[in-house]
């Protein structure tokens, strides 16, 4: 069996975030980046997967990352918390959700995962909406918002946060599953895991060479900073807040 | 500036981490008219992120005399902020190897001289003591019942409190932007909201404090390493008391106590990350710190808490913390003036043990920027014992020499040259 896992280059948003003053994206002047949070859990999950149910049957686990250069550092991430391998398709512009979904896609035809698990969404822009193209393009059932996954060999049990509450399906496999937050707590990568995966190699597949014609269904217009309205005073003593929350 | 603002005063004090609120309440309750100005929020640069643990014995009978007057403070502090910063869980050190235990034997004959309470313990009562703790490999160990730590987080509001009831005004997002030196004697300083000005001004700027030294060209021999622990979220299988036992682990360089039915464990490595603060951005906040979750340096750690606490892995449920310590070339702070510009005082370089230091530290400063001098022995801890000092003027020097330090802080045999 084999887990493809999407792994998304982001800044670390617990950093402060700044727009370029004319507005074309974000200043990326000493930001740091890390691995998807929502990714990270998706790794995680199909580690925990390989670990409760690699019994004679071997599960692979490959990390798949669609950007430039720079994204080995995060792939790397996913080898050292335990992926057997990593593909980046190494593409320098910038891309949408759709385009992301066919290049994944593509990725899969050539893998044959059975199931692909992925972020709900990226934290950067927060589309939401990788994970859903990429199983229409696809044709393959997708659980989305996942918070509990069972694995029970030709399906998988999945528990899905909607704002109604908890909603169990079952999807057989091949599927689609996008991760939310409460699926689990990713690990740290142990030390024998960070050197074993220096030697893992990081296949790279040129954009051009998936000969992909696909046109963007996004433009970015512009970016802007929120302006927080909120004002902070330091207060004398209960009394005076007293006055202010009293109605 | 709007003009209701007071911008004179006596002191004015760099950082409002636990050395400057501390110099802050003790230079007011001697009358002082003081103002912290921080670039951020209060105590939530390196103070924000300590773990607080007080192990009074240390190093020289006076290092720990300032540690155990330190506690009295605290108890002071206490009744008057109304608050529990002082955790008295004992302390323990344990040796695996005949050096380690060399050391603790060392370090039992000097604590009984100077009538400080500490014992062995056989490897028996330190597993009574310690029921999630490997032990079966231990030589010897050590314990100190009246050691424990500090809560952080309550030492500063408490700081606070008292500062303010005697008149300390605090200014947060106030980066300080230069020192206003005129005729060689230090006058005010510009901040991003307008300038302040007293002759007297404390230097207490964390990690920050030898850009805050190059306002003025002076050369302040610190440097910036960042440092992890771990904690341990409850879980009811390990029970950890809230009063188990400190422990000093040097040969796998750890140290550990409770914490909300938890465990923190971090470690003082061979290896670690500096940082040239002048790289980070203006804004930078310490809190938002946060590891990779492949960093070889938290995996070193993991592993190292694993061979003391077996139950400890990849996979237990913790959260990793992360800050910027400020080191020194011999371990030691930096408290007093320097030659080069009257008024201008520092207390900084703290090396991890800032916390526990600050209850005393802020008495020294006070003794030394009112008096001129102080009844504790500080020779040891005295601002000026690099200055001018040829092999400590340049950053690539500075930083190799506290780099080293830092390595051998927990891997170094005490007493011993490696």
């Amino acid at each position: 069996m084999k887990i493809l896992v999407t792994c998304k280059r982001v800044p670390d948003t617990d950093q402060k975030i700044r727009v370029k003053e004319d507005g074309s994206g974000i200043d990326d002047s000493n930001l740091a980046y890390v691995l998807n949070p929502f990714d990270a859990i998706a790794v995680e999950e199909a580690l925990q997967i390989r670990e409760e149910h690699d019994a004679g049957e071997e599960i692979r686990i490959v990390a798949v990352g669609v950007g430039i250069a720079e994204y080995e550092a995060e792939l790397r991430t996913a080898l050292a918390m335990g992926a057997d391998r990593a593909i980046l398709v190494e593409n320098s512009n910038t891309m949408d959700p759709w385009a992301v979904a066919n290049t994944i896609a593509a990725i899969v035809a050539r893998e044959s995962p059975d199931l692909v698990l992925m972020g709900k969404q990226a934290v950067d822009d927060d589309a939401n909406q990788t994970g859903q193209f990429l199983a229409a393009l696809l044709q393959w059932p997708q659980a989305t918002f996942a918070s509990k996954i069972e694995f029970g060999g030709l399906a998988l049990q999945v528990a899905r946060e909607t704002d109604q509450g908890i909603e169990e399906i079952e999807v057989p496999l091949p599927a689609v599953v996008t991760a939310d937050l409460r699926l689990n707590e990713p690990r740290y990568a142990s030390l024998p895991s960070i050197l074993k995966a220096r030697k893992k190699e990081i296949e790279i597949i040129p954009y051009a060479e998936l000969q992909l014609d696909i046109s963007p269904q996004l433009d970015l217009l512009s970016m802007k900073s929120e302006i927080s309205q909120r004002r902070c005073v330091m207060l004398e003593d209960v009394n005076s807040l007293m006055e202010i929350i009293r109605p | 500036m709007s003009k209701s603002i007071q911008t004179s005063f006596d002191v004015i004090v760099i950082g409002a981490g636990v050395a400057g609120l501390s110099t802050a309440m003790q230079l007011a309750k001697r009358g002082q008219s003081v103002v912290v100005l921080e670039r951020e929020q209060l105590g939530n640069g390196s103070t924000g992120r300590a773990a607080g643990l007080l192990g009074q014995l240390r190093g020289t009978a006076e290092s720990t005399r300032m540690l155990m007057d330190g506690v009295e403070i605290v108890l002071d502090l206490e009744k008057q902020a109304d608050v529990e910063i002082y955790v008295q869980t004992g302390s323990l050190r344990i040796a695996e190897t005949p050096e380690r235990a060399e050391e603790i034997a060392d370090l039992v004959t000097m604590g009984k001289s100077i009538g400080f309470d500490i014992e062995h313990l056989t490897q028996a009562e330190v597993a009574a003591k310690l029921p999630y703790m490997k032990t079966d490999d231990l030589l010897d160990a050590c314990y100190c019942p009246t050691d424990g730590h500090l809560q952080p987080a309550e030492l500063v509001s408490a700081y606070i409190k008292v500062g303010r009831k005697h008149g300390v005004q605090y200014h947060t997002n106030c980066a300080v932007t230069n020192v206003i030196v005129t005729g060689g004697k230090a006058t005010g300083v510009e901040t991003v909201v307008g300038e302040f000005h007293a002759p007297l001004i404390v230097n207490a700027a964390g990690p920050w404090s030898y850009l805050v030294a190059g306002l003025t060209d002076t050369v302040l021999p610190t440097a910036a390493i960042c440092h992890h622990y771990l904690t341990t979220r409850p879980d009811d299988s390990i029970k950890i008391d809230r009063f188990s036992p400190a422990v000093r682990n040097r040969h796998h360089r750890l140290y550990t106590r409770p914490e909300s039915d938890g465990l923190i464990v971090g470690m003082y490595g061979e290896e670690a990350t500096e940082y040239d603060m002048e790289s980070l951005p203006s804004d930078f906040d310490m809190s938002a710190m946060k590891a990779r979750l492949d960093d070889i340096l938290v995996a070193t750690l993991v592993y190292n808490a694993g061979q003391r606490f077996p139950w400890i892995t990849e996979r237990t449920s913790m959260t990793i913390t992360t800050g910027i310590m400020t080191f020194t070339p011999d371990g030691k702070p930096f408290c007093g003036k320097l030659p080069d510009i009257e008024g201008l005082f520092y207390g900084s370089g703290f090396c991890g043990h800032g916390i526990v230091q600050s209850p005393t530290i802020g008495v020294i400063m006070a003794d030394l920027i009112l008096e001129g001098e102080t009844s504790y022995d500080i020779d040891a801890i005295e601002a000026d014992r690099y200055f001018d000092e040829p092999e400590f003027q340049t950053r690539v020097d500075i930083k190799a020499a506290a780099y080293e330090m830092h390595s051998g802080y927990y891997g170094n045999v005490e007493g011993r040259k490696q």
